[in-house]
């Protein structure tokens, strides 16, 4: 009996024992990361906002159905960092005399596509970005990821992107304010790298176009900065050096707005460098780990930039799909601009 | 109706007019001072002067591999933050343009006056000139009198990059023939290096208290640390050897001179200053880096040249703000190393 007694206790004791690393772990998190607004099981974030309420009220941005392209093209020599790459291999062997198939003749091709994932017009997805091993809703990430991919946060648990975008006009703020520092590089004005963009601009960029924003929006700031990727493989440098982007008070304001994302016409969306020297990606931190809100890097803007100009309206329905890509950290996608 | 009649009445509306009045003006007098004060606080910018010891390209600074442009650079990013318009000058390490500078700055009226430059007499003419103009005044690496000063500590430094050596020497070669190495640009006197070799003497023998030390001169020139080492290495076979490198460059000769000789299991090298040289980005491959951690080269000892406006622009916030300033503000030198590089410099180079 005392003998049980005795095993009963050191089973209790080892039982205890073992809980502590997934204990301690989870303890972690919560105190690092706050907790999803959509629940503890919640994969999904900021685009458990596009309801079918906000993808019909953005609908109404069609009025003509011009198509605005937003992304930039994806190809050899687009600026990229060390030693990233997306690179093609075609298969064609059909097209080789006497290759065709059956009488019709038929040939084919397709491509190996070997690439990084973030690279050119992409998304960051809620796996991108933790803060030690914490990511979005306080998962401990640690336990969930293998060689290949995440077995938590993987963008097949996106929903739709389909919502308003709103363009703010960042060139246009900076130059009607009288504080526009230009590159010279640029072949269009841009703002200079290190700008930081606080949430006064962002206001005075959605009021230039009298824009409330709405909860489900996604936010698309114009820098100018864009042009440098667009002189690919020239300006590669210049463009990876840095750029303007928005600062910590500008993307804590952007989460208090209950986006669905922020892209820019940037490497990385955030001023880079950034405001605290000792502080990596920050504003990704605070809009990702802690908010679920993507980010959407590279996106071609000036074309939007200049339509909102030219109409003066800067709103339009944001048409951009994501594969659902099983464990996978973010993706290039393409983004039309539908007005 | 009679005049009589209308009168309390009168009387009572207008006194309650009044009391409105009253009312209205002792909510809204305190609100529209407010404003006005929010208004002005707002709107009060500063400017500020900034005169660079020098500018000329690939000229370095305080016997590290930093020049004038990163330092000036860390003034363009820490302003960022405060309502500051900066105004740059270049000292160009002579008193005359020094003191041209300052009569600029009078001129244009500038509220502070952040003076680096390496010349004390000189630096004594600024300070009274300022003073005379009601210029405040804040001096980096060689005193203004009476100015706060904001500077680095070699002394501290060296002993900081000496006993990181000695623990390395005492946890892993306890009772083998070690002898310790001071090397570098030894009698510049101009960058206080004497200070820095002495504080790594101090620190080798924090663990190693017998330790033999040699100095080894190389007079600022890191080519001549293969030939010197190399003799050093010779007349010492089988001897375990820790080097107190004065500078990064030299830091990086030491370990080429140690690798021609063979003799990378013998050694160990902490370098000063943790320029670009040593680190970098995700991508550089740099010696001091995550995925080197087996490098003989520990470590670096950090002096943050390249964060200067960082350090510098918040003393100068507070005397501006009128808030008391301590006369010396020493730069928090720490041993950089493969596991706190990224921490201490985070990379950007990836997105």
């Amino acid at each position: 009996m005392r003998c049980k007694s005795l095993l009963v206790v050191i089973v209790l004791f080892a039982a205890l024992l073992a809980s502590v690393p997934a204990a301690l772990a989870q303890t972690d998190c919560k105190t690092i990361v706050p907790p999803s607004p959509w629940g503890p099981n919640d994969e999904t974030g900021a685009t458990n906002r596009v309801t079918p309420a906000v993808t019909k009220a953005a609908a109404a941005e069609i009025k003509d159905g011009k198509v605005i392209v937003m992304s930039y093209p994806l190809t050899d020599g687009i600026p990229l960092f060390g030693t990233r790459f997306s690179k093609t291999i075609l298969t064609a062997t059909t097209l080789a005399p006497g290759a065709a198939l059956g009488e019709n003749q038929l040939t084919y091709m397709e491509d190996t596509w070997l690439s990084q994932s973030h690279v050119g017009t992409h998304l960051d997805g809620m796996g991108h970005i933790g803060r030690k091993d914490c990511y979005f809703n306080q998962i401990a990430m640690g336990k969930f990821i293998t060689q290949n991919n995440m077995t938590k946060l993987g963008l097949e648990h996106l929903k739709s992107f389909a919502t308003r975008g709103v363009l703010v006009d960042m060139v246009k703020v900076y130059q009607q304010a009288g504080k526009f520092k230009g590159n010279a590089v640029c072949k269009k004005p841009c703002l200079e790298k290190g700008t930081v963009i606080t949430k006064a601009d962002i206001e005075a960029g959605l009021k230039m176009y009298n824009v409330t924003l709405r909860e489900g929006d996604i936010v698309i700031i114009h820098t100018g900065w864009g042009n440098l990727f667009e002189q690919y493989p020239a300006q590669n440098a210049v463009y990876n050096s840095g750029e303007p982007g928005i600062g910590k008070e500008a993307g804590k304001w952007l989460v208090s707005q209950k986006i669905v994302a922020v892209g820019s016409d940037t490497w990385g969306v955030e001023v880079i460098p950034g405001e605290d020297p000792k502080e990596a990606f920050i504003v990704h931190n605070i809009l990702i780990t802690d908010a679920g809100i993507h980010i959407i890097e590279n996106v071609r803007t000036d074309l939007m930039a200049a339509e909102a100009e030219q109409t003066k309206r800067s709103t339009f329905f944001f048409s951009m799909t994501v594969p659902k890509a099983v464990g996978l950290t973010g993706n290039f996608v393409g983004i039309e601009g539908i007005r | 109706m009679g005049r009589a009649s209308q009168a309390p009445a009168l009387r009572e509306g207008r006194r309650r007019f009044f009391l409105w009045i009253n009312l209205v003006w002792f909510v809204l007098l305190p609100w529209l001072a407010g404003a006005a004060l929010v208004a002005v606080a707002q709107e009060r910018r500063y400017t500020v002067a900034f005169a660079n010891l020098t500018e000329e390209p690939g000229t370095t600074l305080e016997g590290t591999g930093f020049t004038g442009r990163e330092v000036r650079e860390s003034f363009v990013l820490a302003v960022r933050r405060y309502p500051i318009d900066l105004v740059f000058y270049d000292n160009q390490r002579d008193p005359r343009k020094a003191l041209a500078n300052v009569e600029d700055a009078v001129g244009r009226k500038v509220d502070l006056y952040i003076q680096y430059l390496d010349d004390a007499a000189t630096n004594v003419k600024v300070g009274q000139r300022l003073r005379g103009a009601g210029v405040s005044v804040l001096a980096i690496n060689t005193p203004v009198p009476d100015a706060p000063l904001y500077t680095i500590d070699n002394r501290v430094a060296g002993r900081i990059a000496g006993e990181a050596l000695s623990e390395y020497g005492a946890r892993n070669w306890r009772g083998l023939p070690t002898i310790g190495v001071v090397l570098g640009n030894l009698r510049s006197h101009e960058y206080r290096v004497p200070e820095r070799a002495q504080g790594a003497s101090e620190g080798l023998k924090r663990h190693l208290p017998t330790i033999k030390i040699i100095p080894v001169e190389t007079h600022g020139n890191p080519a001549q640390v293969g030939p010197l080492l190399a003799k050093v290495l010779a007349s010492h076979p089988s001897t375990k050897i820790l080097v107190a490198a004065m500078d990064d460059a030299s830091a990086l000769a030491a370990k080429s001179a140690l690798e021609s000789a063979g003799r990378l299991p013998d050694g160990a090298i902490v370098g000063q200053g943790v320029d670009r040289s040593v680190h970098g980005g995700m991508n550089d491959r740099k010696e001091i880096d995550p995925s080197n951690r087996g490098s003989i080269v520990v470590g670096s000892v950090a002096f943050y040249l390249d964060r200067y406006g960082y350090e510098v622009l918040p003393l100068a916030m507070r005397m501006l703000r009128g808030e008391t300033v301590a006369p010396r503000t020493v730069t928090a030198h720490r041993l950089i190393t493969a596991a706190n590089v990224f921490i201490e410099y985070p990379p950007y180079d990836m997105n």
